[in-house]
């Protein structure tokens, strides 16, 4: 064997954080005649927290069971740390997961459940630095002192506790969690989002998270990843998905919006004009790739809608419908002649200034013109 | 009526069937067992241990017995497991209930005939005259030991593959994912999870099986022709031929004594091995 030693570092993987730690390229996975990955690309970056987004059955799963090595990609290639992995059985694969329904072994303490991992590793770790480190993780998932306790004996919320800690015990390149905490109450799992969150960000470990739930993967990720029927729709940070939706499903998926649908009557740059069916004009930034004649709607999120009480250049005159109360926020429906039922969302400081509006009132909503987006509207 | 009143109501026709199938017939061996052989056979009341004294006797019939029943189930459970394990998670949910229902066919025809068909297979005509064909001579297997072992394993074969599938089609197959997942190889994944998590299935197998091969009398009489009895046959020889009922009676309540103890102390292994931690992370 010859060695050689290079200034200047060699080409590992470990080191250099503009590798991604995985990749999907042109991933396809079909069951039979059910095509429920298509043609996906994706690069997961280094400590980064990627979630996936869709409805159900929308492909999510598939997309992290080939990640896992569960499922073999029909088509494409998945990579991880810079190598195919197609081939790779998934106990060779330097990546965990955390699983839908926790699937923690019955017949193990929780000690043995968290320890399995470790002790699968060669050269095989000792029994003190595997009880070691079973210790710091239970630690870690504010589990300490449940080492003997059965599964069956734990909460749902300490299972996924104890599901978490198995998996990060290994300290994986990738930890891949498959909706996991769609189990959980309201309460819980806004806290375990939380944890969450803190444990990604003190591990630097890289998270990749499944889930139906806009609220959880905008809150928790750096980047989403938007799928609908085994495409990924787009990718972006959650503040790129809210404020710049590719398509009017984005939008409607992500957060909420009012949508008014027309086709594309001129376009200059990004700015177009849309043309409503009763044939008013509503002007705004257009998403890429529409051209003039295409079927699209204007997406107006609630908040970005201003209401008020006295008539303004270009304001639509509304009627007051309803009033709900969400604490910060009060959101209202609105109903126009013109634009439809319209809902608005009004801080809180609009209300003590004194401008309330009540069921039945008269009242003109107007918006700036930059937050209007005109999308592709194919639903 | 009162909720009490209607649980006993319920229980009613177990009770009678307990007491009238089992109760009652054991108190009359029971009873029995301490009589004496009337002069044309049957029983004279009586209370003497002479029949206990007399067991020995038959101590051929109880050493075939725990021999070969514990073997025989050993033997049938560890052929049934990996046909268990084929069917319940390898073969395609498609074909499952078809290769199921093979496996329970031979249940259609009556064990004598079947045994008749193994009389036949390991008699001078079958194995070992193809045994000789090919230059191995003099070999004896019908009326053996072995013969009434391939017997038994055939016979309980479904019995033991039952409680050992539906053990393994039970078992959750994303904790099979799971293991992987956390870097074991298919060899450990099945020693550390499928094993242990099948053991309740085993189990029960084994105890059907065993509990009624302690009682087996068709087997070691067809294929063990009269060489290798069982203490069934030690039973009906006593009832039906010599009319012996007081010594049967003994027989039969010492065969009764021997399974309590097996059994009993079966089960407290069993139950031991399933609180059993694991010795690599013991008492963490
Ligand atoms: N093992 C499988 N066999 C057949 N179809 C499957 C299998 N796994 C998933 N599918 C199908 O693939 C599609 C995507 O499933 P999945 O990835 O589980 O979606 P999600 O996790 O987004 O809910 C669904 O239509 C589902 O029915
Ligand atoms: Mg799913």
């Amino acid at each position: 064997m010859m060695q050689e030693k290079v200034p200047g570092g060699t080409q590992e993987a470990e080191g250099d954080a503009s590798m991604p730690v995985a990749e999907l390229r042109s991933v396809s996975k079909s069951f039979g005649s059910v095509l429920a990955a298509r043609d996906l690309n994706l690069s997961i970056r280094q400590g980064e927290f990627l979630s996936f987004l869709g409805p159900s059955g929308c492909g999510k799963t598939t997309a992290l069971r080939m990640l896992a090595g569960f499922e073999t990609p029909t088509e494409g290639e998945v990579r991880i740390a810079g190598e195919v992995v197609n081939d790779l059985p998934s106990f060779r694969r330097p990546v965990n997961m955390v699983f839908q329904s926790y699937a923690l072994f019955p017949h193990l303490t929780v000690a043995q459940n968290i320890a399995y991992g470790l002790q699968q590793q060669r050269p095989r770790p000792t029994r003190e630095e595997v009880s070691a480190k079973v210790s710091e993780a239970l630690e870690t998932v504010r589990l300490a002192g449940f080492e003997g306790r059965r599964i069956w004996e734990m909460s749902g919320g300490q299972q996924q506790r104890v599901a978490l800690a198995r998996a990060i015990v290994n300290r994986p390149r990738l930890l891949l969690l498959d909706e996991p905490l769609a189990a959980l109450d309201r309460k819980l799992r806004k806290e375990m989002q939380i944890e969450l969150q803190d444990l990604q960000r003190s591990l630097g470990i890289t998270f990749v998270l499944v889930t139906h739930d806009q609220e959880e993967a905008l809150s928790l990720s750096d980047r989403i990843c938007v799928m609908r029927g085994g495409r990924i729709v787009q990718i972006g940070s959650p503040r790129e998905l809210y404020d710049e939706p590719a398509s009017k499903y984005v939008a409607d998926f992500v957060g909420t919006s009012n949508f008014f649908e027309g086709s594309i009557a001129s376009k200059d740059g990004e700015q177009a004009v849309l043309k409503l069916a009763d044939g008013q004009t509503m002007a705004g930034t257009c998403a890429p790739g529409l051209s003039v004649g295409d079927k699209a709607c204007v997406s107006l999120r609630p908040e970005q809608i201003a209401l008020e009480n006295a008539a303004s250049d270009g304001a639509h005159p509304v009627t007051v419908l309803n009033r709900i109360f969400l604490g910060e926020h009060t959101e209202y429906l609105v109903s126009s002649e013109t634009l439809g039922n319209v809902i608005v969302l009004a801080p809180r400081q609009a209300e003590r200034a004194g401008t309330s509006y009540n069921k039945g009132d008269k009242a003109w909503i107007t918006w700036r013109e930059d937050a209007a987006r005109i999308l592709l509207s194919e639903q | 009526m009162t909720q009490r009143e209607r649980n006993w109501l319920l229980l009613a026709p177990a009770a009678a069937w307990f007491f009238v199938m089992l109760i009652l017939p054991l108190s009359f061996v029971f009873v029995f067992s301490f009589g004496e052989r009337g002069d044309a056979g049957g029983y004279v009341p009586a209370f003497t241990f002479e029949q206990y004294a007399n067991l020995p006797a038959r101590f051929a019939a109880f050493k075939n017995t725990l021999i070969l029943a514990p073997l025989g189930t050993l033997a049938a459970m560890l052929i049934a497991y990996p046909l268990a394990y084929q069917l319940a998670v390898r073969t395609d949910p498609k074909w499952r209930l078809i290769l199921l229902v093979l496996v329970i066919v031979p249940f259609w025809t009556s064990i004598l005939i079947r045994s008749y068909a193994w009389l036949f297979i390991l008699g001078g005509q079958g194995i070992p005259r193809l045994l000789d064909f090919i230059g191995i001579e003099d070999v004896r297997l019908i009326y053996t030991p072995f013969a009434v072992l391939i017997g038994i394993i055939y016979g309980y074969l479904p019995l033991m593959v039952f409680p050992i599938y539906v053990a393994l089609d039970r078992l959750d197959k994303r904790l099979l994912e799971a293991s992987a997942d956390l870097g074991a190889r298919p060899m450990t994944t099945f020693f550390r999870v499928t094993l242990p998590m099948s053991i309740p299935g085993m189990a029960t197998g084994c105890m059907l099986v065993f509990i009624l091969l302690m009682g087996e009398f068709l087997i070691p009489a067809l294929l063990g022709g009269g060489k290798v009895f069982f203490v069934g046959n030690a039973l009906v020889d006593l009832f039906l031929q010599s009319r012996n009922w007081a010594f049967g009676s003994a027989v039969a309540m010492m065969l009764i004594v021997v399974m309590l103890v097996t059994v009993t102390v079966y089960m407290r292994l069993i139950a031991r091995l399933n609180t059993q931690r694991d010795d690599d992370v013991a008492l963490m």
